[in-house]
């Protein structure tokens, strides 16, 4: 479902937000500060911290639907990953450097569009709870006529 | 009870794009990114309708939305919890966001392909902190008093010093001058109309490496040219710098075929301003000129700031066109003043090698100076009179009224801005022929001074 090249790009260091809805159809969401894509591309795991994460996991315990925004600040390069809950847990120990090493991808770019990157250390990035989704959808984001195009 | 929302006007600047969730009406939910957040009133906010599709389809089955926006100056994320009440396609709300979005696609190129279809009024239900995004530093409602920075006060220190400037060339830096130490606003510029229709021409500018006086924008294109067409203030803070970037290439090879590279002077500017400020400068809706403000430092203009940026615009032109007027009714019976103060000689004059070739090209209406674009249009036409009479009679000295009368300038008619473009030649001649100046000899007389061996040639 996710390309290599898709992959690459989803796991450098984005700003990336997953939004959820409750029974009344009202929106939750959470800030993520990484992403994992699974190797056959059919699955994510999207990093919440804990938090900020009661709402979304309560959404998803109730309806299982889940979109997931990507945006690079550099070119503002955006994809949307819609999916499916699987399963969530805990992140584990091994996972905390993925986490920051993709925020300090997200910080890089920041520095190379002239934000500098402490502005945004204040957020929370760990612990995290680790949300798998079985990818279901993929839309191309970035601002433009294609915005909202299906990309597979 | 108050939401608290106008306290968080610093987070509705598009400096850190928002996030907008929405629910279709079968439970998919959708995420998407939004350029900007527009503040309306104390309970609702308006957000642009012009690509993400997916979320407008769904607001329209199921109003509820959650728009999440962050503090640029204490990182502090919210959640804006959102009921969609209507679309509003013209009026005030409408053209003031598709000004702005216009104002943007213009800078990369794309004007015309980024457009706003409407203007969707949201009423906020709830305001709430994000968790997971806690903030730093004093929360945005204890920085109130001090974002606002075109206040009253500054406004007054600024209308002083102007007020205390004795015609239109002192008038005019002095406003750059004011802005850069009364605001804090470093590079600035100031344009006029010019000689063609929609056009405008630089007639000052402060803080850029080069003075860039002579520098053209047409009406409709980039910043300035927006704020002239549409005559309304432009504000642009930090929002879609990745679109700047993107199209940057695209916007600048666009703008080198609009004119011969040699044959325009390039608009000076910042390479990545961070915020823009367009103000016309209107008197009783007649376009005196545009004041440009950039910063390389995300500004955050306040709500409060769009009063008071029209009362200065107001201001400024009165101001301006005054003392074009006062200058054209003094230049009619021209008198030397007491005494006026020796100027140096031109700098080439110390030189070894003082020659300079003057070429005139008539029918491109062009001066050109040792094969370098000089100056074109009325200015040029006035430096080349000014040369010939010299170099024929060995006269310096010379008079408005005298070039106000000469036929073979072809001044208009009507608002002839003789003044402005003397001023315009004065300052293209510092920046790129020091050797030649414009010095004044008192209201309404000015002397050419040469500090060079000037070679004249006149070509068809």
């Amino acid at each position: 479902m996710i390309d290599a090249e898709l992959a690459l790009f989803l796991q450098q260091g984005l700003a990336i937000n997953i939004g959820t809805r409750d029974a009344t159809l009202a929106p939750n969401a959470a800030y993520a500060p990484a992403a994992a894509v699974e190797p056959d591309g059919t699955h994510v795991v999207i990093y919440v911290p804990v938090v900020g994460a009661d709402a979304v996991l309560a959404d998803l315990a109730h309806n299982g639907q889940a979109a997931v925004v990507f945006a690079r600040p550099m070119d503002d390069r955006a994809c949307q990953v819609k999916g499916t809950y699987v399963s969530h847990r805990p992140a584990t120990d091994d996972e905390r450097a993925i986490v920051r090493a993709q925020w300090d991808g997200f910080m890089q770019q920041l520095e190379m569009i002239g934000t500098p990157g402490e502005s945004t250390r204040t957020w929370i990035t760990w612990p995290c709870v680790a949300i798998r989704l079985r990818v279901t959808a993929l839309f191309n984001q970035t601002p433009g006529p294609d915005a909202g195009a299906r990309l597979s | 009870m108050s939401l608290g929302l106008e306290t968080l006007t610093s987070c509705f600047q598009g400096i850190i794009p928002a996030t907008l969730y929405t629910c279709a009406a079968d439970g998919t939910p959708n995420s998407a990114y939004l350029s900007h957040v527009e503040y309306v009133d104390p309970s609702h906010v308006a957000l642009s309708f012009q690509f993400f599709n997916k979320s407008r389809r769904n607001v329209e089955e199921n109003p509820q939305a959650l728009v999440r926006v962050v503090d640029p100056d204490t990182q502090q994320g919210w959640a804006l919890r959102l009921r969609l009440v209507r679309s509003e396609t013209s009026g005030p709300l409408f053209d003031r966001m598709a000004l702005r979005i216009e104002a943007i696609a213009s800078y990369c190129g794309m004007k015309g392909i980024f457009k706003l279809l409407a203007a969707d009024v949201y009423e906020v239900v709830s305001v709430s902190k994000v968790p997971e995004q806690p903030g730093q530093g004093p929360a945005a409602s204890d920085r109130r008093g001090l974002d606002a920075v075109f206040t009253m006060r500054a406004l007054q220190h600024l209308t002083e010093r102007i007020s205390a400037a004795e015609g239109l060339e002192p008038l005019i830096d002095a406003i750059l001058a004011g802005l850069d130490e009364v605001f804090g606003f470093s590079h600035s510029m100031i344009l006029l109309p010019g000689e063609q229709p929609r056009t405008l021409i630089t007639i000052a500018t402060r803080g850029y490496p080069e003075n860039g006086a002579g520098a053209e924008a047409r009406f409709g294109e980039g910043i300035t040219g927006l704020v002239a067409e549409a005559r309304k203030p432009i504000r642009i803070s930090g929002l879609m710098r990745g679109m700047l970037y993107a199209y940057a290439a695209r916007f600048r090879a666009e703008e080198a075929g609009w004119c011969p590279a040699e044959r325009r002077i390039a608009l000076p500017g910042l390479a990545n301003p961070a915020s823009q400020l367009g103000v016309p400068l209107l008197v009783r809706g007649d376009l005196v000129g545009v004041l440009v403000i950039e910063s390389e430092t995300p500004y955050r203009f306040h709500e409060d700031d769009k009063q008071t940026i029209e009362l200065l615009g107001a201001y400024l032109a009165m101001a301006i066109r005054n003392a074009v007027l006062q200058e054209a009714s003094e230049a009619a019976e021209p008198r030397a003043l007491p005494a006026p103060p020796p100027r140096e000689a031109p700098a080439a004059a110390a030189g070894p090698a003082g020659a300079l070739e003057l070429a005139y090209y008539r029918a491109d209406d062009v001066v050109l100076v040792d094969g370098e674009y000089l100056i074109r249009g009325l200015p040029a036409r006035i430096l080349w009179k000014l040369l010939t009479i010299h170099a024929a009679e060995g006269r310096a000295e010379f008079t408005n009224r005298e070039l106000r009368l000469d036929k073979t300038l072809q001044l208009p008619e009507y608002k002839d801005n003789l003044e402005t473009r003397l001023l315009l030649l004065r300052r293209r001649l510092e920046q790129k022929c020091p050797a030649l100046q414009i010095a004044s000899r008192g209201r309404g007389r000015f002397a050419l001074v040469t500090g060079a061996a000037v070679t004249l040639v006149e070509r068809p």
